[in-house]
């Protein structure tokens, strides 16, 4: 966690660390699906108190056409900077995960802590090459570190690796 | 841990069989589930005929009963080399091993009915998990404790071959009288629990009108009394203080009662490198746990254990909580429920070897901690005063003196607050009002994650948060809040390398 001492100002994602590594190019279109559909499901969930309350006053219509479009915009552009500030790091003491830009959180699992690993492929995920990367501690709080959107071969990569880890830990 | 093959050597050790009258309490077991619908129904529902569902009752009885007993028939163990076999199953047979390497945990159990037939259930918890690795109910009582003495032998705890001969009474830790443990009830809020618990049944099962009746008629009586003594105002006022005292004598005697039920006897014994918590009066507990097997300590002060002088110490082990609902453990165990600050401190220095408890230097967090602390209760002011001053009006505003008790708060919960780092040792100590301190050894920490919220930014702060194995959601959190953030990094760096280097031993 050396670089971790100096931590490079977020608003300029475009040069991370060395070591500190970007999600690849095609799992912005993951994040952004994801967000734009949960969000969407939202946006039609408030139709239901928006059509009940207010459907005899001239507000209803632009309000559910505002949240029609405001919600899933907002969700994609949510989508953009989430993938700008996702980070992974993988080095000889462990794994490391930042996330998020105003609530900012890393999380770092040490190598000799890894339980076991997972490796999940929605549909969506499959058909971008992509896979989401779950290692598990003993722990309670953060006892699954899952990091979607990472590419396949960098995911199946990191699991042997960690692996690797777990297997020479338990001979030693 | 079920594999369906025998294993080598199964015919090395005999397998045996529970206590012949374990179905019964298998049986009870399940039927307490619909003891207290059943009960509701024969009493409180005899307005119907309801001579057909009883007779559905007693046939599920007598299903539940054969189920037992069948159960009883099919449930061997068998202990062979260091691990313990268990084959049961009623349909599906099932073979269980189970390591003593791998336990972590062992409870003796003894309810009233137990010791009138002289039997003991017993259970096994390994890391992990939310069901017991094994429940055995019920044994013979020399037989649990001839398992429990076994795996005390065998497990992992046990490496030298000092132990095996040390004397089984062990040695004492820490005893409670019965005046401390009068004295813990006291400062336990565990009368809300049954006060609480009463008032819900109360309201299910009691016909509709009837509790506002009593209700009624209490405040009848006591604002009556009041009124003839005087009328007016004031002794309105004494009778409703009257009630509240009451309320408050009630409540503590409820929880001294609770307390003497549930810590009469408490003793902590040391077996080697095992320890061994024994208490309660009308149902006997006795659980052991290996001194290593503890994964974090939470030694916690309030202000009413300030009054009294004393502290409690709470463990977190890596044991199977809740799940299966019936039994599930409803508070961390305690090491030391209560105890002056000075045997705390000694049993801690005991137990964390070559730790000098407590740390002389806590280093202190951000030096604006305090004015971030004070931002969340300027919020809650706020949100007071306004939700005051849409009942009140203007008095509303009141609810803003809040600001300075606080102030208060923050200051002092700031100037307490601190962590320490050793080459063995995280603690984090936070609180003013009512305090705790959250230890645990850097062997035993899990997943490390810094945090910072915009606020933090703002004001230059990030939170370590330490995870360790077998908190419960309800426990306090191994967090050092609102360090410097340089100062954070530099903590989450040195630590995740020491833990990096550090095997899991647990």
């Amino acid at each position: 966690m050396s670089e971790a001492d100096s931590p490079p100002q977020d608003d300029a994602p475009t040069a991370p660390p060395q070591g500190w590594q970007p999600l690849p190019p095609r799992a912005r279109r993951l994040f952004v699906l994801g967000n734009a559909f949960g969000l969407g499901l939202l946006a039609l969930g408030l139709l239901i108190p928006i059509g009940l309350l207010l459907r005899d006053t001239l507000l209803a219509l632009p309000l559910a056409l505002a949240v029609l479009v405001l919600l899933p915009g907002w969700g994609v552009w949510l989508a953009y900077r989430q993938y700008a500030n996702t980070r992974w790091r993988l080095d000889s003491d462990g794994y490391a995960l930042r996330r998020g830009r105003l609530w900012q959180q890393e999380t770092f699992v040490p190598r000799s802590r890894v339980q076991h690993l997972d490796i999940q492929r929605g549909p969506i995920e499959r058909r971008f090459d992509l896979a989401t990367l779950v290692i598990h501690t003993a722990g309670t709080r953060h006892n699954a570190v899952s990091t979607a959107g990472l590419a396949a071969d960098d995911a199946e990569r990191l699991r042997d690796q960690l692996a690797r880890w777990i297997e020479t830990d338990d001979d030693a | 841990m079920t594999t369906p093959e025998a294993p080598p050597s199964a015919a090395a050790a005999e397998e045996r069989r529970l206590h012949p009258w374990s179905w019964l309490f298998v049986l009870l077991g399940s039927l307490r589930q619909f003891l207290i619908p059943l009960l509701v129904l024969v009493v409180f529902g005899g307005r119907r005929e309801d001579g057909v569902q009883l007779v559905a009752a007693g046939v599920a009885v007598a299903i539940l009963a054969l189920v037992s007993v069948w159960r009883y028939f099919t449930y061997r163990y068998r202990i062979d080399g260091d691990s313990l076999f268990i084959r049961s199953g009623v349909l599906e047979r099932s073979l269980r091993q189970v390591p003593f390497s791998r336990i972590h945990n062992v409870e003796l159990r003894q309810t009233l009915l137990h010791r009138l037939f002289g039997v003991a259930e017993v259970k096994l918890e390994s890391a992990g998990g939310t069901k017991p690795e094994a429940q055995m109910r019920v044994l013979k009582l020399d037989d649990a404790l001839a398992l429990e003495r076994l795996i005390r032998h065998r497990g992992p705890g046990a490496d030298t071959a000092a132990e095996v001969d040390a004397p089984d009474a062990g040695e004492p830790l820490l005893a409670l009288s019965t005046g401390e443990i009068v004295r813990l009830g006291l400062i336990s809020n565990r009368g809300m629990i049954v006060v609480g618990a009463a008032f819900a049944l109360a309201w299910q099962v009691l016909p509709d009108n009837a509790f506002r009746q009593v209700f009624d008629y209490v405040r009848r009586e006591a604002f009556g009394y009041a009124a003839q003594l005087n009328g007016g105002w004031a002794s309105t006022a004494l009778a409703l203080a009257g009630l509240v005292l009451l309320a408050l004598v009630l409540l503590r005697a409820f929880s001294v009662l609770l307390a003497l039920l549930r810590y009469h006897g408490f003793e902590l014994r040391e077996h080697g490198r095992r320890l061994t918590v024994e208490r309660g009066l009308l149902a006997r507990v006795r659980s052991s746990v290996s001194r290593r097997r503890i994964q974090a300590w939470t030694l916690r002060e309030s202000l009413l254990h300030r009054l009294f002088r004393r502290r409690s110490l709470g463990i977190d082990t890596a044991g199977s909580h809740g799940g299966d609902g019936e039994q599930q453990r409803r508070d961390p165990p305690e090491l030391a429920p209560i105890a002056t600050p000075e045997a705390c401190d000694a049993l801690l220095r005991h137990l964390l070897d070559g730790v000098d408890w407590p740390p002389a230097d806590w280093r202190p967090l951000h030096r604006h901690a305090w004015l971030r602390l004070l931002l969340g209760d300027v919020v809650f002011a706020a949100l007071l005063a306004a939700g005051l001053g849409w009942y009140f009006g203007p008095w509303g505003l009141l609810g803003l003196l809040w600001l300075p008790w606080g102030w208060l708060l923050a200051t002092r919960h700031a100037r307490f607050a601190g962590y320490h780092v050793d080459a063995t040792l995280v603690a984090v100590r936070e609180g003013w009002w009512s305090r705790r301190w959250r230890f645990a050894e850097i062997d035993k920490l899990q997943a490390l994650s810094l945090q910072q919220s915009p606020l933090d930014r703002r004001f230059g702060m990030a939170s370590l948060w330490l995870d360790t194995a077998g908190a419960t959601p309800m426990s306090v959190p191994l967090r050092v809040r609102y360090l410097p953030e340089d100062e954070a990094r530099a903590l989450a760096a040195t630590l995740g390398a020491e833990v990096a280097r550090r095997k899991l031993r647990w």
